[in-house]
């Protein structure tokens, strides 16, 4: 009961979050919404009995990368930004969108509800720990996607690096 | 969990060709700042050496095939030939980038083909991959390589609009597989492609079909944008026109032929059992992507433009050899690839020697009175178009021979009948080039097509014979490709 | 040589290509010396197979097998029967004679447009020597390609235009046509485990009717439209008219023989029962006889003479068509020499009109009038074109229509009773034409002092105009050599019948008279 509960008011922090996000007009309001947004799905993984991945989010995400977003937003003033037009005017078709896609997947979800009992998708937890098991898959089974997505990072941070640096002609 | 933590020397051969990209690459970033501004073009024969050493190594893989990594990636005759196929495009490309860049003074860089070097290694990740999140990996890889050579030319507005839409529109699409690739997971309790198999022959189509179902369309709609299928084809012709012509030719070659890869594999491996629930819409896009390629590219006065809708109406022609969902359907889906690739980047490196500096003549009367301008480089193209045509003694006839008769032989007469109708239609807008380049004089500001250089040469004279190599004798290919795509199940 | 002969003839005017490639552009007269050297080689290695062919044998003749695609039963088989024997002849010879027309017309370009002429007969050779289906589809294709640039680069005003819808109509005519190869293919490895496209073992393969009739009409879209057949003849007026010389020369001669040819070839014995069914039938013949009284209408109407010519084409070979489906001997072996005679007499006709574009520059039939008083020789070699073309005894016209006529009343009293207009209308076009450019008084001051036939243009002329009366005085080489194929074919589709001699006896008794 308890559970339930919290899983409904981190699912709410987390899609109001989201919904602030793309709504407020200025920079810094954005980007502590999406702090809150961010923060609701640490709650739901933690309702998943998976501690780790709750304090990953934490840290990295609300404490590392959002902290640095604000850092950023804040040195280069973005205020004028603020008073452009934005681009979310034409809302009341998005809305519609949302509200279509939201139906079909509740209708989806109250169809196949019983497949998501299935033994495989619900592992209980291991007595090793949280931790062991997922250094575990990372470094034995998904060895190589592991590795492999230090060179997305690699590519992604020369391509930023590329598109930033000043031209020297 | 049996797996040990330290790999095997079979693991490590079967990767080897990504591992001695990823390293060489790393290395071509080290030593890049270390290289004069006028000496950038070793850096290109460094990628060059690299690509070759992959293609080795590939070769040498094959000799072994099988899983590596607990499942994770495979070495079969698919994933070799994809593999090679991929590299050679990079090739390819690298060798036409050097006259690009010389021409292009100042922007040239090491990072251009570092940059080459890690896509084809998403590439090759994408033809070999046996699980849903390296697939996702390398499809990543290869695409933010290619989101950020699509704007190399920074000063470029052209170069910026390209590389925006693309990464705008790309993220959006991989973020739909992505999300796709949890549903399965959710459904299956496994990413990779032989449990996903099992578990849905296994019962789990009983138990969730439609969940399933949605589960397969959401990935569908990120691969259907890769391949640029109607409907998710819109960004094309932008990113192409906008792109550098080398990148162009990259991206309309290499990367569609590794997102190629990637449907089949998984559509033949994973979702086969799902087939047959799928053929109505596959059906349905292939025709819609040949219709709306070949009209759009009607009416197209810019070349470049005119070649994204056609590699659109190309990508059409293909799916209906995936539509066919048989042994027949992927060798097809092989060797028109084989072609496209090919005949491709040799009408791309020939727009690039025509464009000139800043892509200032890329209109297609641009092309007119070629033959007396430049013969060779006008019977080249000449070689390109009539592939792209799919008139005999070029690959492109022999491809399209073999997606029709897979089709045919799969009982899909109308979408056969509507195709071939379809690849006559197209060889209207094709004739307009070759008719401003043979029939008309050439305009009073056309200059004298630059001088090209070696590498530019090599890789259109590469595309050229490969083009009819594989139109006079298509045996080699077609023997791999029927030998190979029954690995695949 | 005897082994190889059918590779030796495809591949001389490949091996003059080659040679072609070497010689410097500016070099004109030696390329137009190598390419007729080249035609001509062509040709005196095409007659040791008509001498060395044995008519009296079943069958094919002089036969190369290769393994070329193994994982799809393509092989390089070629060989010839009595048909392919004299397309075969007529390629070579139309081919030496129409490139050698071309020497003083065309002086731009002169290397390509040899070595585009020498490619097209490459591919019609293999058009009508291939014995294996994909093979024969290969050179099909192919002859696309030489002709686009021929009219479109060397041709008149519209060219342009002319030279696309050629294309475009021919391919979509042959890529739906390769959808019926494909679908009989599959159905072969249906039936026998075996891929080939060999076409002695495809016509082993059984069909239902409805899969057999829809292949025949994807092979009669192909067909049709290279014959072209009414409604698809639109391409051709077009074509003709804009090309050059030579290039309509050969475009009437050959080219347009390959859509007839495929017929007799393919259609009949590889779908013998959708080939007999009436309703096929009863399709065919009344578009060509549409075809036949269409084509000569619409020549009536022509103010352009090299229209004119064209539209009487689609006539002639409406004749052409008339005769396969009539489906008796008679005329299946009367419409392959009317397409023989059609290729002499419609391609003398074609040189006529280029003879006097290349001095007056316009093809208005009212820009002449009393050209016989001013070019007698011109009016003579006119005067034999035109009988010869319009059917009169003794000429080769005569010979091909009567055989049809003769077919199509044995068949259809009605058919044979509308072609006969058609004869009518065709002397009634031809004349008519004559009449207004040859015949009265000089009455435009330009045509005044034109030169008559120059050495070259004789040259052309009188081996043309002599194998025309050899046709008309003695057809009966040609029957004989037709008898065999041909009895072969009509036995697939009807059943036995009274031999092809018959219609020889006829037609000798016709001529005592």
């Amino acid at each position: 009961m308890l559970d339930t509960m919290f899983f409904y008011m981190f699912a709410l922090l987390a899609v109001a979050g989201a919904i602030l996000t793309i709504t407020m007009r200025s920079a810094v309001h954005c980007a502590i919404s999406l702090i809150a947004s961010l923060a609701g799905v640490a709650g739901l993984y933690l309702l998943q009995k998976a501690e780790f991945l709750f304090a990953v989010q934490l840290v990295l995400y609300i404490g590392g990368i959002m902290v640095l977003f604000l850092f950023v937003i804040m040195l280069v003033n973005l205020d004028s930004a603020a008073k452009e037009r934005q681009f979310h005017r034409r809302w009341a078709g998005g809305a519609v969108a949302a509200v279509l896609a939201g139906a079909s997947a509740l209708w989806l979800l109250s169809k196949g509800a019983p497949s998501f009992g299935s033994p495989v998708a619900q592992a209980a937890p291991s007595p090793d720990g949280n931790v062991e098991q997922l250094a575990d898959l990372l470094f034995r089974q998904y060895l190589v996607p592991f590795e492999l997505a230090s060179l997305l990072l690699l590519v992604a941070i020369v391509g930023s690096v590329l598109m930033a640096k000043k031209r020297t002609s | 969990m049996p797996t040990s933590f330290i790999p095997t020397a079979a693991d490590l051969l079967r990767l080897s060709p990504d591992i001695v990209l990823t390293a060489g690459g790393a290395l071509m970033m080290v030593i890049e700042p270390l290289t004069g501004a006028a000496r950038k073009a070793r850096m290109a024969a460094i990628a060059v050496l690299l690509i070759a050493a992959a293609m080795a190594l590939s070769v040498m893989a094959y000799s072994d095939p099988g899983t590596s990594f607990s499942g994770m990636l495979v070495v079969d005759g698919f994933s070799t030939f994809f593999r090679i196929l991929v590299y050679g495009c990079g090739l390819l490309t690298v060798l036409m980038s050097v006259d690009y860049f010389k021409r292009e003074r100042g922007s040239e860089s090491g990072e251009y083909y570092a940059l080459i070097v890690f896509s084809l290694v998403g590439q090759s990740l994408m033809a070999s991959a046996n699980e849903l999140v390296l697939l996702f990996i390398g499809l990543e890889i290869s695409s933010i390589a290619g989101y950020i050579m699509a704007g190399y030319l920074r000063d470029d507005k052209r170069n910026n609009e390209s590389a925006l839409k693309y990464f705008l529109l790309g993220s959006f699409a991989t973020a739909f597989m992505l999300y796709g690739v949890a549903w399965i997971y959710g459904l299956t309790g496994s990413t990779n492609l032989d449990t996903v198999r099992r578990a849905i022959l296994g019962g789990a189509m009983e138990q969730s079909g439609q969940m399933l179902m949605i589960a397969t369309a959401l990935m569908f709609v990120g691969f259907a944008f890769k391949i640029s299928a109607a409907p998710f084809h819109v960004w094309a012709p932008d990113v192409y026109q906008g792109a550098p012509a080398p990148v162009a030719a990259f991206l309309s070659a290499g990367a569609k032929a590794a997102a190629f890869a990637m449907l089949v594999r998984v559509a033949a491996s994973a979702f086969f059992p799902l087939s047959a629930k799928w053929e109505m819409l596959l059906w349905a896009t292939a025709l819609a992507t040949m219709i709306v390629g070949n009209f759009a590219a009607l009416r197209q006065s810019n070349i470049k433009r005119m070649l994204a809708y056609s590699s659109v109406a190309h990508a059409g022609y293909i799916l209906v050899a995936v539509t066919a969902h048989s042994e027949v359907g992927i060798a097809a889906v092989m060797f028109y690839l084989a072609s496209y690739v090919l005949m491709t980047i040799g009408v791309f490196a020939v727009v690039t020697l025509v464009a000139s500096k800043g892509e200032r003549f890329v209109e297609i009367d641009d092309f007119s009175g070629l033959v007396q301008r430049q013969p060779m480089l006008a019977i080249a193209l000449t070689i390109f178009l009539f592939s792209l045509i799919g008139i005999p003694l070029t690959g492109g006839f022999f491809a399209k021979f073999y997606v029709f008769k897979a089709a045919l032989d799969s009982n899909l007469t109308w979408l056969t009948i509507l195709g071939l109708l379809n690849s006559a239609a197209a060889a209207f807008y094709y004739l307009r080039v070759l008719v401003v380049m043979y029939m008309k004089p050439a305009a009073e500001g056309a200059g004298p097509v630059d001088p090209a250089g070696i590498g530019i040469k090599a890789a259109i004279v590469a595309s050229a014979v490969g083009t009819l190599y594989l139109g006079v004798y298509p045996s080699a290919v077609l023997d791999f490709a029927g030998k190979a795509a029954q690995l695949v199940k | 040589m005897g082994d190889n002969l059918l590779s030796l003839i495809l591949c001389t005017p490949l091996i003059g290509v080659l040679v072609l490639l070497f010689i410097p552009g500016t070099m004109k007269n030696a390329i137009r010396w190598w390419a007729n050297i080249s035609a001509v080689a062509g040709f005196l290695v095409s007659l040791p197979l008509i001498m060395n062919f044995d008519k009296s044998l079943d069958g094919y003749q002089f036969v190369e097998r290769i393994n070329w695609i193994p994982a799809l039963g393509v092989q390089y088989l070629i060989g010839v029967d009595g048909i392919s024997v004299l397309m075969v002849m007529l390629t070579t010879f139309m081919g030496m004679l129409a490139i050698f027309s071309s020497w003083d017309s065309i002086n731009d370009k002169v290397k390509e447009y040899y070595a585009m002429f020498l490619l097209q007969q490459v591919g019609m050779i293999g058009v009508f020597i291939s014995l294996d289906f994909m093979l024969f589809y290969v050179f099909w294709e192919l002859v696309l390609v030489p002709m686009y640039f021929i009219i479109g680069v060397w041709g008149g005003p519209r060219k342009l235009y002319a030279a696309i819808k050629f294309f475009l109509y021919t391919l979509a005519g042959g890529v739906l046509m390769l959808l019926g190869i494909i679908t009989l293919y599959l159905q072969h490895i249906a039936q026998t485990g075996v891929a080939t496209f060999e076409i002695t073992q495809l016509m082993n393969t059984q069909m239902p009717m409805w899969m057999e009739q829809l292949v025949f009409w994807s092979f009669f879209l192909g067909f049709a439209i290279k014959v072209p057949m009414f409604p698809f003849h639109t391409w051709l007026p077009d074509a003709h008219t804009e090309a050059p010389t030579a290039g309509s020369v050969i475009l009437a001669a050959v080219l347009l023989k390959m859509g007839t040819y495929g017929f007799i070839r393919f259609s009949l014995p590889l779908l013998p029962n959708a080939s007999a069914d009436r309703t096929i039938v009863n399709v065919l013949v009344v578009l060509s006889l549409i075809g036949i009284i269409y084509g000569a209408l619409v020549s009536l109407m022509q103010q352009d003479w090299k229209k004119l010519v064209a539209y009487s084409s689609v006539s002639h070979l409406g004749f052409c068509t008339l005769g396969i489906f009539a489906l008796n001997e008679q005329g299946i072996a009367g419409s392959v020499i009317q397409q023989i005679n059609h290729g002499i007499s419609t391609g003398m006709l074609f040189l006529i009109v280029g003879v006097i574009y290349e001095r007056r520059h316009t093809r208005e039939i009212k820009e002449y009038g009393g050209l016989a008083h001013v070019m007698p020789n011109y009016a003579v070699v006119f005067a034999f074109a035109m009988l010869s073309s319009a059917g009169l005894p003794l000429l080769n016209g005569f010979i091909g229509e009567f055989t049809i006529l003769q077919a199509a009343f044995q068949a259809n009293m009605a058919w044979g009773a509308f072609a006969v207009t058609g004869v009518i209308f065709g002397a009634a076009y031809l004349l008519w034409l004559y009449q207004r450019t040859m015949l009265g008084e000089v009455t435009n001051e330009k045509n005044k002092g034109l030169k008559d036939l120059n050495w070259k243009e004789w040259v052309v002329f009188v081996p043309l105009m002599a194998w025309a009366i050899a046709i008309g005085v003695y057809p009966k080489p040609y029957f004989d050599i037709l008898e065999k194929p041909v009895a072969a074919i009509v036995e697939r589709v009807n059943g036995p019948k009274a031999p092809v001699n018959a219609a020889v006896i006829e037609l000798k008794k016709t001529e005592a008279r």
